[in-house]
């Protein structure tokens, strides 16, 4: 069967669209985290979903929708929390992260869950997307883009220094707290896409490449963007022409990009040098 | 007499440490007021207190008459406030120096809208009041701690501030640049007809340019000049 018999089926154009929107919108998010550094604020959310899934999976509910349920509560409460005790957010992370993992495991073992169901929710499956699965994605992906569209000025400001920001009179803390809040959401709609192992796929691989080649934030906005859909399109499809695992794809057509990038990287800064000298 | 800045008696900690005891700083408008102490005495803080991003446990501190126990007042006397802080400028994404300079701007631009051509303009003149407009298509990170800091200088005054907080402006520079960098505050100060407060660790580049000297230490402030 071809790739274009392929999207004829619902499974794939669900697959198809997701990755679109998610390439352009999750890597947008991967610009946050670094230029912020709350990378341990990402592994905190992957297990927060964890928690969720294992309080649904005892619940009998289902396990996705309380893993949402549970990061978008938790990054809402996150930077607020950890900015009045002055524990900082790494550190809160770290705290959240252990604690969740254990609350998670107490579930599973009293509820008698087999950890291969508990622990589905950590690799997702792009092509088994339902289309309520699919409008989440593409809502938190407009979220995304209208946040980044409509505040860019407000952002440069907080990405390049949370306290200038203040001092030149922005609400900085409540911007940064919307933030938080979307990057909780971001990577529990990335978790029924990809898994939460493999998040950065989307999210943080992009955003690394745009840093190497970019020369201001739109820019690192744009290539985010680009690489992002670029990954995610070339990923599903060699995917489906070599049948491998599609999140695998993803991330190696991602490895390629920055690869790529850190090599033209090297040579314009040897060739500036150069020019300099 | 009416003070652009008025810290009465200030109390505050940092962490659990008191760092501030009972301090007392006045400003009149047009006034150029240094603050020099040791490391660690608490001048950092003072200037958080004046700009409104910490408050005083106790005490009485207000800025061009807003009291700023209050919220708003702190959000509202921010935007006429210029800060140049002490650290030097982070690289977490490449930013050319015009782009970095009309970020002065965008406390008075208001939420959601972009930098126009008044605001460009702005820019340009405090990029020229500073010596950096023919580095203003630079990126920030690819100049030198001199320039860097006059970058944070002409960011602060395209805010069009009455009040300049300048922290430790000449702590990463060498004995030109920070006679450069004294000497275009200094002539700015007056230009300007701004109230400016510096705190240092260092009073070397102090003495000549200031109308009024406090020396923190022990937590308590004592006028030794003015």
């Amino acid at each position: 069967m071809g790739v274009g018999q392929l999207l004829t089926y619902p499974f794939m154009q669900h697959a198809v669209l997701a990755v679109l929107f998610a390439g352009i919108a999750f890597p947008l998010i991967g610009v946050f985290i670094l230029s912020l550094n709350l990378i341990p604020l990402r592994f905190a959310m992957m297990h927060v979903a964890l928690l969720g899934g294992a309080v649904g999976l005892f619940l009998r509910v289902d396990p996705l929708f309380l893993g949402l349920l549970f990061c978008g509560l938790s990054s809402l409460v996150l930077g607020p929390v950890s900015e009045k005790t002055k524990v900082g957010l790494g550190a809160l992370s770290g705290y959240l992260m252990t604690l969740t993992l254990a609350i998670a495991f107490i579930l599973f073992y009293k509820a008698n869950i087999h950890v291969v169901q508990a622990f589905s929710i950590l690799w997702g499956s792009i092509l088994s997307l339902t289309f309520w699965d699919l409008v989440l994605v593409i809502l938190v992906s407009l979220l995304i883009l209208g946040l980044v569209v409509f505040f860019f000025k407000e952002i440069q400001a907080i990405l390049y220094d949370r306290e200038v920001a203040l001092a030149v009179g922005l609400p900085e803390r409540r911007l940064y707290y919307v933030m938080v809040f979307i990057l909780g959401l971001t990577i529990a709609a990335s978790m029924r896409m990809i898994g939460a192992l493999l998040i950065d796929a989307f999210v943080l691989l992009p955003a690394i490449a745009a840093n190497l080649v970019s020369r201001n934030l739109k820019q690192v906005f744009l290539f985010s963007s680009a690489f992002g859909v670029i990954s995610g399109m070339g990923g599903l499809y060699l995917a489906l022409v070599f049948d491998l695992p599609t999140s695998s794809t993803i991330i190696l057509v991602a490895s390629v990009i920055i690869g790529i990038c850190f090599i033209y990287q090297r040579r314009r800064v040897f060739y500036g040098k150069k020019m300099a000298a | 007499m009416h003070h652009s800045i008025e810290l009465e008696n200030i109390h505050a900690r940092f962490g659990h440490v008191p760092v501030l005891d009972g301090v007392t700083i006045l400003a009149s408008p047009c006034e150029f007021v240094a603050v020099v102490g040791a490391n660690g005495a608490g001048k950092t803080t003072l200037l958080k207190i004046t700009n409104g991003t910490v408050r005083a446990e106790q005490g009485s501190a207000k800025v061009l008459g807003y009291d700023l126990s209050r919220s708003d007042h702190c959000h509202r006397v921010r935007k006429d406030i210029g800060l140049v802080p002490q650290r030097t400028i982070s690289h977490r994404f490449p930013i050319s120096v015009e782009e970095a300079v009309l970020m002065g701007r965008y406390g008075k631009i208001g939420l959601m809208r972009r930098p126009g051509k008044a605001d460009r303009d702005k820019a340009g003149v405090s990029m020229e009041a500073v010596g950096i407009l023919p580095l203003s298509k630079k990126l920030v990170h690819e100049l030198s701690g001199g320039q860097q800091q006059k970058v944070a200088l002409a960011r602060a005054l395209a805010q069009e501030p009455s009040i300049l907080l300048l922290d430790e402006p000449t702590t990463y520079l060498d004995a030109d640049s920070s006679s450069e960098i004294m000497d275009t505050i200094h002539t700015i100060h007056h230009e300007r007809r701004l109230t400016t407060l510096l705190v240092s660790h260092d009073p070397q580049w102090i003495d000549q340019y200031c109308n009024k000297i406090y020396l923190l230490k022990d937590g308590k402030s004592s006028l030794i000049r003015g």
